[in-house]
């Protein structure tokens, strides 16, 4: 592997190797909760939690952890850190983690943190896994703000629960229905692939 | 050390270390995630019943729990009804709020629900549903006007609103209110709502 630099660790997150986009990872909450900008966020900043704290602890103690348990284990330790968030937005959070409703404890599930982990974590030095979060974190965040920044502007008038939209506007029900996620979601990867391309062309 | 050991020591300690980290933060937390749960609760039953400023539980069963809503002096304004049933995609939770002489519905107000974004959720829209199901005759089963009429004055008494295309979700709410007056009605022939008197049995 080419050694980088913690710029590049962090910046391929966001684009490069962005989760969403590229990786096609975490797709079932990117798509079920990205129906309203505030529900994007708090997904966003609970698996950026996760996935920080999460990195950091397995690449702390990769090299105690025998090969054949690896992944138990990781999944222990990924689910104390979503039972935390979770009981934490539940605590201080209620209406966030009403509207979130199983998402939350779902991010055990979530295949960027398993997939960091496994392919980042227990390879690298904590330090370097931490700014791998951080990147892929940034970059996961990044993506279910525009996707639920289009879905809630379209679907429901409204940015952050504020009309923004005059009431000439007859809100696009299907966008904040399923549906309207997966075509979104299409749209938006078709978009970025075109920038890719471009760019490579170049 | 053999492998198996090793493998059996390092799960079992990462294990143990997060169970007793997940015990700490579910002591932290427990308190306040019940006071959440009994706020919400008691905003429910202020917002149904005017004038009161708190409830009393008078009567429990499973999904059906009546409050006594009081004023800040204990004179009791209302009942409230916390009841829920089948919606279109899930359970619908509500709070019923009825004048002390059960003869009139002040208003309802929705705690849970998971209905179809856009349609069925605008169960909880004040302005397109819930405005119309103030100050209702609760003598009778409410029915419901389709299509639905434009202002809350041209609906009779005993008559709410249907939301244009959600109708499973609208004669949800409604097959939710009548069902919890039938059983308001038979625990008051059974003399179980008088205040203070919390015979749960």
């Amino acid at each position: 592997m080419p050694t980088r630099t913690a710029s590049q660790d962090f910046l391929k997150g966001l684009w490069q190797e962005n989760p969403i986009f590229r990786q096609m990872l975490g797709m079932c909450p990117t798509l079920a909760v990205s129906n309203a900008v505030i529900n994007g966020i708090a997904m966003g900043l609970a698996t950026a939690f996760v996935l920080i704290f999460s990195s950091f602890l397995i690449s702390l103690i990769k090299k105690v952890i025998p090969n054949q348990v690896r992944i138990a284990c990781y999944i222990v330790i990924i689910a104390t850190f979503v039972t935390i968030a979770d009981r934490f937005l539940a605590a201080f959070f209620p209406p966030i983690s009403k509207s979130l409703g199983p998402f939350v404890p779902l991010i055990v599930v979530n295949c960027i943190i398993l997939g960091r982990a496994e392919a980042f974590a227990s390879k690298n030095p904590p330090g370097r896994s931490v700014i791998d979060a951080l990147g892929m974190s940034a970059g996961f965040i990044l993506a279910l703000l525009i996707l639920s920044s289009i879905r809630e502007v379209l679907g429901s008038g409204t940015f952050l629960g504020y009309p923004v939209l005059g009431s000439w506007f007859e809100p696009w029900v299907i966008m904040v229905l399923p549906p309207g996620a997966f075509i979104t979601l299409g749209i938006l990867m078709a978009i970025s692939l075109q920038i890719e391309m471009k760019s490579r062309e170049r | 050390m053999s492998l198996s050991s090793r493998m059996i020591i390092v799960l079992t300690s990462v294990g143990l270390i997060s169970g007793g980290f997940l015990a700490g933060v579910g002591i932290l937390t427990k308190d306040r995630i019940a006071l959440n749960k009994k706020m919400e609760i008691e905003r429910a039953i202020v917002s149904v019943v005017p004038g009161s400023v708190s409830g009393e539980t008078l009567y429990e069963e499973k999904d059906f729990t009546v409050y006594g809503a009081k004023n800040e002096a204990g004179d009791l304004q209302g009942f409230a009804l916390y009841t829920s049933g089948v919606g279109f995609q899930d359970k619908i939770s509500l709070m019923v709020g009825v004048d002390a002489s059960l003869l009139r519905l002040n208003s309802i107000a929705v705690l849970d629900q998971k209905e179809t974004p856009g349609l069925g959720a605008k169960i909880t829209d004040p302005t397109s549903f819930l405005v119309f199901w103030e100050n209702k005759d609760f003598t009778q089963p409410l029915s419901l006007r389709k299509p639905p009429a434009a202002t809350a004055e041209s609906l009779s008494a005993s008559e709410v609103n249907t939301i244009t295309g959600a109708t499973i979700s609208s004669e949800a709410v409604l097959g939710i209110v009548n069902a919890a007056r039938e059983k308001l009605k038979a625990l008051r022939e059974e003399g179980k709502l008088a205040p203070g008197g919390t015979d749960a049995d």
